[in-house]
């Protein structure tokens, strides 16, 4: 690790002033990812900034159509919230099998979506939900918010503070994780809203991204059937030492088949 | 006593001597240690496979403030290029030298190439940094089918296959060829209504201790050196660094830390000469710890293997003739263990025509470092593989068939000798009859079985028994405990002295303080210098019991030793009030002066260990992912001295065994280089991958040994490769014969139905 000046400040304010003034700023939330980065020299920053004192950024407000989440909510709070698990089963069954107890209990929200892995989950949960991400300067709809590989819409100095996620009528997540980072090798997030079927896949992809087809398909049938069918093309899908695209292809198409299934019986 | 008596310690449950520390986090490990005025050492690796070193200049880092030495290749001893045996082990030092620092090649990506000492670890990283060689990129190989090619890239240009007559004229990556066996294959083979031939591939495994490696080295201005290190083996660490660096063993003290895990990897040295050429150039103690990267990409795994299996069998299911060739990678100089695998691959078995042929081959790999039962998982993984297609292909319970075919008591190994009493059949009983062989199974699923044989080693051992004044005592022993060797070790220096188990401290002693133990490793521990302690405790017992006739002017011969007192043997002894432990070590002063009972053995008698184990594993038939859902391990032991350590070294073992068997794998890059090098892209089992693996010990007691020991620790390793790949194969209904089994490997024999 090299070595950098760490900041602790106590309002979101003073927080932005320092993504504005430092020579390399990195912000840090739970440092699940931040942490092991520096101590493999991927990330030499000249300021860490930690939001761990920053007020008003660990909330959950659960209401009928909508649970909110604050961005420095770690993944085992959102899984263990008796209120997400009633009103979003599917986010807190997400949460719940984000890494290893150890991640879960530091990593955060706000912390995944800025950085967003393409084998993360939580993006998936916002596209699959159709969330609306507050930050320090405006809130951005979920379908604009992850732009490319580790990429956001995020501008240099705005800090994700909350994120909002309607309430579906039908929704489950299924992932196929990977045996050692239990990163998803390929995730995906079903939710059914009325008439409105909303397909996001985390994994396969440079980035999370929404299926029209099996929207489509959904749409028409929300059962597992309507995809029984469907091929799903490994063009440009993400290759690594664990496995290449056509795998994903396949893993795809399953784990969407069987986030229907879980929908259906409930999600989780 | 004897090996059917009742005990009071062995066999017992009692808390380990060393385990508070190590909950606390008090206990040392080799990276704990250190000394003022010390330095940060690292070492600069090959980015490149296979390459001649042109140049190294490190003019520019010794320059650097900070810095206090540097050295290279050249710095070390060159040193004649033969096998010498040192205890249970054999090394050339020339080779080992080489593999330390290379002086004309890189033979691997992670070849250690310079080395920096500097006062702090960012000004060493500098340093390293600053150094520049020139390096030839040749070209490299690292599958073992490839490099016994007859155009493949040569390793070493002057090596010629030993073991082969006449004598190849071509150099070759082949190092050595092996053979065993006896009786007449054609004619075996002939009798066989049934044969199956299959080839059968393994990945390298990394041993996958979490300790990595590390050392705190310091020479003194008058050359003595001290060394704290954790290793298998204290007097292994001090024979190689003294051939090494070509001093005298008495200059050298090595200190054993605690071990962070070794399971064979920490049998062999990287650090610790690399530091003594720093630490002697720099004037100050000099400390080096490896990353977890350099762990992966510079220290042993066990060898890739690629094996041929072919096996006859009567309708009946008589085997009637065994034959393997056996081809082991042995990374970048020779030293693969098939000759192990070679021995061992057939030993479940009574086979009248048997042979197996085994190749060690170079590869531009780091070198492979023995992992449990060193060669044997891979063998034996080849034929349980065909044992369990046997069974389907005749039509017989897999079990049934081992029955019919299990080595016993005179069958004559396939590696030569005869077998003693051994408790192969005993193990394929209680499995056959154990409820998890008969539970039934779910669609996806499938149930795999396989045997496991491991020698067991006895060898050099010392051990002293020091009775304290206050009753108690304290026993020294050489072995580096790994897998709760010292409870074992006081559990039966309190059974024989006839003291309370708490009455007695053991320790792990360094060089200067006890004599030669060869290494912890082979399953030699707790039989080898667990021999040592029990005779030296019966050393002190005898003097107490001497000292006790002098009390009652009476012959030695009459006083007995029971329950920690001296007594008089009989009525003819005369009548004297027992005397305990506690009463004699009081008057040692007057009577002699202090009890200390020694033993140094070269220990005899070492017996076999065999194991069969059964698994249940569910394949995902849309993924490929599995699933294992049961596991039960059923193992000879000889004796469990202390059954909660010996079910742990089970589990460990099925554990490693299974992530051979489903996940690690070494991955390299077209460019022979490393491309997973952590536990984020290696994926090592923890608990949650698996679910409680169940233990059923047996014992059938080695008569060679004061309480029955065998052995534990290498057994558990060998059958879950065979056994998860036939409950995978069983339930997919495909064979499966490369590991790991990776999902997207799985999926894809699913869909081409082979």
């Amino acid at each position: 690790m090299h070595d950098f000046a760490y900041h602790r400040p106590q309002s979101l304010e003073d927080a932005a002033n320092f993504l504005r003034t430092a020579e390399d700023p990195l912000l840090m939330a739970g440092g699940q990812t931040m942490i092991p980065t520096l101590k493999q020299r991927l990330a030499a920053p000249s300021d860490v900034i930690d939001l761990a004192e920053v007020p008003g950024l660990v909330m959950i407000d659960v209401k009928k159509a909508q649970v909110s989440v604050g961005a420095m909510l770690t993944h085992a709070s959102v899984a263990s919230s008796p209120e997400v698990q009633a009103a979003l089963p599917a986010l807190a069954g997400l949460a719940g099998n984000i890494g290893d107890m150890h991640v879960r209990n530091r990593g955060t929200l706000g912390g995944s979506i800025a950085n967003n892995d393409p084998a993360a989950d939580y993006p998936a949960a916002l596209i699959g939900l159709g969330a609306t991400v507050h930050t320090s300067k405006r809130q951005i709809a979920a379908d604009d918010f992850f732009t490319a590989l580790f990429e956001t819409a995020l501008a240099g100095d705005e800090i994700v503070t909350s994120v909002d996620f309607p309430v579906p009528e039908l929704a489950a997540y299924m992932k196929f994780d990977h045996p050692a980072s239990r990163y998803a090798v390929v995730g995906v997030f079903i939710a059914k809203f009325g008439t409105d079927v909303r397909a996001a896949v985390t994994g396969a992809g440079p980035c999370v991204y929404r299926e029209a087809q099996m929207e489509e398909a959904l749409t028409r049938d929300f059962s597992p059937s309507a995809l029984a069918d469907m091929t799903i093309s490994p063009d440009g899908m993400n290759t690594d030492l664990y496995a290449g695209p056509e795998y994903r292809a396949n893993l795809v198409k399953i784990m969407a088949t069987r986030a229907v299934e879980a929908a259906l019986k409930g999600g989780g | 006593m004897g090996v059917d008596g009742n005990y009071k310690w062995v066999g017992k449950r009692t808390v380990r001597p060393d385990g508070t520390d190590k909950v606390t986090g008090r206990a040392l490990f080799s990276a704990d240690s250190s000394m003022p005025g010390m330095l940060i050492g690292k070492i600069l690796r090959s980015p490149h496979a296979h390459a001649k070193i042109k140049s190294i200049d490190t003019s520019k880092a010794e320059k650097l403030a900070g810095v206090k030495s540097v050295v290279i290749g050249k710095d070390f001893p060159n040193l004649p290029n033969k096998t010498i045996s040192i205890g249970i082990l054999a090394a050339n030092f020339s080779e080992m030298s080489d593999k330390l620092m290379a002086r004309k090649k890189v033979l691997y990506d992670g070849h250690p190439v310079a080395a920096v000492a500097a006062t702090t670890s960012a000004i060493a990283d500098k340093a390293l940094s600053l150094i520049k060689v020139e390096y030839q990129v040749l070209p490299h190989v690292i599958d073992v089918d490839e490099a016994m090619k007859p155009k493949a890239p040569l390793l070493h240009k002057k090596m010629i296959t030993v073991g082969v007559d006449p004598a190849p004229t071509k150099a070759s990556n082949v190092a050595s060829r092996c053979e065993f066996g006896f009786g007449d294959l054609e004619a075996g083979f002939a009798a066989a209504d049934v044969i199956i031939e299959r080839t059968f591939k393994t990945k390298p495994a990394h041993q996958g201790y979490l300790e990595p490696h590390g050392a705190v080295v310091s020479v003194a201005e008058d050359g003595q050196v001290t060394i704290w290190c954790s290793s298998q083996g204290q007097f292994m660490v001090r024979s190689y660094c003294a051939r090494l660096m070509q001093i005298d063993e008495a200059q050298i003290r090595v200190i054993p830390a605690e071990i962070g895990g070794g399971f064979g990897g920490k049998t062999v040295i990287y650090l610790e000469p690399v530091a003594m050429a720093l630490s002697g150039r720099a004037g100050k103690p000099v400390k080096m710890t490896m990353t977890r990267e350099e762990v992966m990409r510079a220290t042993g795994p066990t060898s890739g293997t690629s094996i041929d299996v072919k096996l006859g069998a009567t309708k009946d299911g008589k085997l009637t003739a065994g034959e393997a060739e056996l081809r082991y990678q042995a990374g970048c100089y020779p030293g693969s263990p098939v000759g192990p695998g070679a021995m061992t691959a057939f030993a479940p078995y009574n086979l009248e025509n048997v042979k197996t042929v085994g190749f060690d081959v170079v590869v531009n790999r780091p070198q492979a470092a023995a992992y449990r039962a060193p060669g044997a998982p891979m063998s034996e993984f080849a034929v349980e593989s065909v044992i369990d297609e046997m069974a389907q292909k005749l039509g017989m319970d897999p079990i049934a068939l081992r029955e019919l075919n299990a080595a016993k008591e005179g069958t004559t190994a396939p590696y030569g000798p005869k077998f003693g009493p051994i408790g192969n059949e005993q193990c394929l009983e209680a499995a056959k009859n154990h409820p998890h062989y008969s539970a039934p199974l779910g669609p996806n699923q499938g149930r795999g079985v396989a045997s496991g044989f491991w020698f067991n080693v006895g060898g050099e051992s010392v051990a002293s028994v020091n009775i304290n004044t206050d009753g108690t005592a304290v026993v020294l022993s050489g072995n580096p405990d790994i897998g709760g060797s010292r409870a074992s070790m006081a559990a039966m220096a309190a059974e024989v002295l006839g003291i309370d188990y708490d009455k007695v401290r053991p320790i792990v002693a360094d060089t200067s303080s006890i004599g030669y133990n060869d290494l912890t490793g082979g399953s030699r521990t707790t039989f080898a210098s667990g021999m040592a302690v029990c005779n030296a405790a019966t050393d002190a017992v005898d003097q107490m019991r001497t000292r006790a006739a002098k009390v009652w002017d009476i012959s030695p011969d009459a006083v007995e030793w029971s329950e920690g007192h001296a007594r008089p043997a009989g009525p003819n002894a005369g009548d004297f009030e027992p005397m305990s432990l506690a009463d004699i070590a009081r008057t040692s002063a007057k009577m002699g002066g202090p009890i200390t009972g020694r033993a140094a053995i070269n220990a005899q008698g070492a017996a076999p260990g065999f194991g069969t184990h059964i698994v249940d594993v569910e394949v995902d038939p849309e993924t490929g992912h599995v699933t294992v859902l049961r596991y039960t391990a059923v193992q000879d032991v000889g004796r469990a001295i202390h059954p909660s350590y010996v079910e742990g070294q089970i589990q460990g073992g099925v554990a490693q065994g299974v992530g051979w068997a489903l996940n690690e794998e070494y991955v390299y890059g077209d460019d022979g280089c490393l491309q997973n090098t952590g536990f984020l892209d290696y994926r090592m089992p923890v608990a949650s991958d698996l679910p409680m693996i169940d233990t059923v010990i047996i014992e059938v007691p080695n008569e060679a040994h004061p309480f029955g020991v065998r052995g534990v620790g290498e057994v558990p390793i060998i059958p879950p490769l065979g056994a998860v790949a036939n409950a995978v194969s069983n339930a997919i209904g495909v064979r499966m014969t490369d590991l790991p089994l990776s999902p997207p490997k799985i999926l894809a024999a699913i869909k081409n139905g082979s």
